[in-house]
């Protein structure tokens, strides 16, 4: 399943090992503009209900994949690797606020947090918006809002506005961290998830990641697909 | 005398104030009513949009015609004595700033006009009728009171 191992690049600049695999990469920064989009069309181009909705659609294909690629991916990112007790995520932020924290090649154990309340919580959103609509029922519903109670398309219309504000809060927050990290700390994480190389440290989690392959990608990528696309398609929903 | 002049007194100030009462209930209802025909008129065109019904332009053309008018009419409509009852949910912030609320029905008077030239097919429909729904959405996000 797995791709050899590619040996860390020596540069100039110092020796890089990988600590991203491509279709990590990928996914993180598609996931990045999904959101970011999906938060555009409805706040400046409310005028496209079709288009929001495919980012939906979309986000909850990689979020879908991103469990999956959780399991086969690379090491970074596979869960076992960067799901923390929460007494070594405790153990961390106290390090972190003493100045004094350790580095990791993956996700730190408060990354690896919020990577997973960000999952959920962009699951959740895509999934609220599958049985929401507006106010009126007019422009814009989810594929399974006829399905369903008109109490129940509120309720689901209300929780995908709260879940969106606490993305925003989880957004803030993680985009703060690495800026933090990245320009005062001086520990190049933004460019090591653009480029998928870090610097050569003594890391607590592991020197180098071992990638997981392009084949084994496509094929979480095609069932993820495969069950949003054909779950709506087999429930009778029009997308 | 002095009775009869009182009494007139008291039935005219009483008279204005139903009447001012009046007024306001009656923006709030005319509104509401107005708005209530701009959501009829859009119901067939959303389906269009959603692909759940064919094409009609007469539809289309009736929506924004709809439109065009309500939005004249409607600026009248939110004079500052009708910003509660009437089980109205037009938000106080309207009032705080009146100019950017009315520029919307402006707006969309506008971007109404303009599609109902630019609508002939059902390509043109999806192109240009959304932009004029980006209108609702506009006011409906930061004027009217959410239902829950």
């Amino acid at each position: 399943m797995n791709a050899p191992v590619e040996k860390p690049s020596a540069s100039a600049a110092g020796a890089r090992t990988l600590a991203w695999d491509g279709p990590t990469r990928l996914f993180k920064w598609s996931l990045v503009l999904l959101v970011f989009d999906g938060w555009l069309r409805n706040t400046v181009g409310g005028a496209y209900p079709a288009w929001h909705k495919w980012n939906g659609y979309l986000a909850l294909t990689l979020i879908l994949f991103r469990v999956l690629w959780g399991f086969v991916g690379g090491s970074t990112a596979r869960f076992t690797n960067f799901i923390a007790l929460p007494g070594r995520a405790f153990a961390y932020l106290r390090a972190t606020l003493a100045g004094r924290p350790q580095k990791y090649l993956g996700h730190n154990p408060l990354g690896g947090w919020m990577v997973m309340a960000l999952l959920g919580l962009v699951g959740l959103q895509a999934v609220s918006g599958l049985f929401a609509a507006d106010e009126d029922r007019l422009v814009i519903d989810g594929p399974f809002v006829k399905f369903v109670s008109d109490a129940t398309v509120s309720f689901a219309a209300k929780w995908h506005h709260r879940i969106f504000d606490a993305i925003e809060i989880l957004v803030l927050l993680h985009v703060a961290a690495n800026l933090f990290a990245t320009f005062v700390k001086r520990e190049p994480l933004i460019q090591g998830m653009a480029t998928g190389y870090k610097p050569v440290e003594p890391y607590a989690d592991e020197a180098r990641a071992r990638p997981g392959s392009w084949a084994a990608a496509a094929v979480c990528l095609a069932i993820a697909a495969a069950v949003v696309f054909g779950g709506i398609l087999a429930a009778g929903g029009r997308l | 005398m002095k009775l009869v002049f009182r009494t007139m007194l008291i039935t005219a100030a009483a008279a204005i104030a139903i009447s001012g009462a009046y007024a306001q209930s009656a923006a709030i209802a005319k509104r509401k009513d107005i708005l209530k025909g701009v959501g009829d008129a859009t119901k067939p065109v959303a389906a269009m949009l959603k692909g759940e019904a064919p094409f009609d332009n007469a539809k289309a053309q009736k929506a924004l015609a709809t439109y065009a008018s309500a939005a004249k009419e409607l600026k009248g409509l939110f004079p500052a004595d009708s910003k509660t009852g009437g089980d109205t949910a037009a938000l106080p912030k309207i009032w705080d700033e009146k100019a950017k609320f009315d520029a919307i029905f402006d707006k969309l008077a506008a971007d109404a006009t303009a599609a109902a030239g630019a609508i002939k097919d059902e390509a043109s429909l999806k192109a240009n009728f959304g932009k004029v729904l980006g209108n609702c959405k506009a006011c409906h996000d930061d004027y009217r009171a959410k239902k829950s």
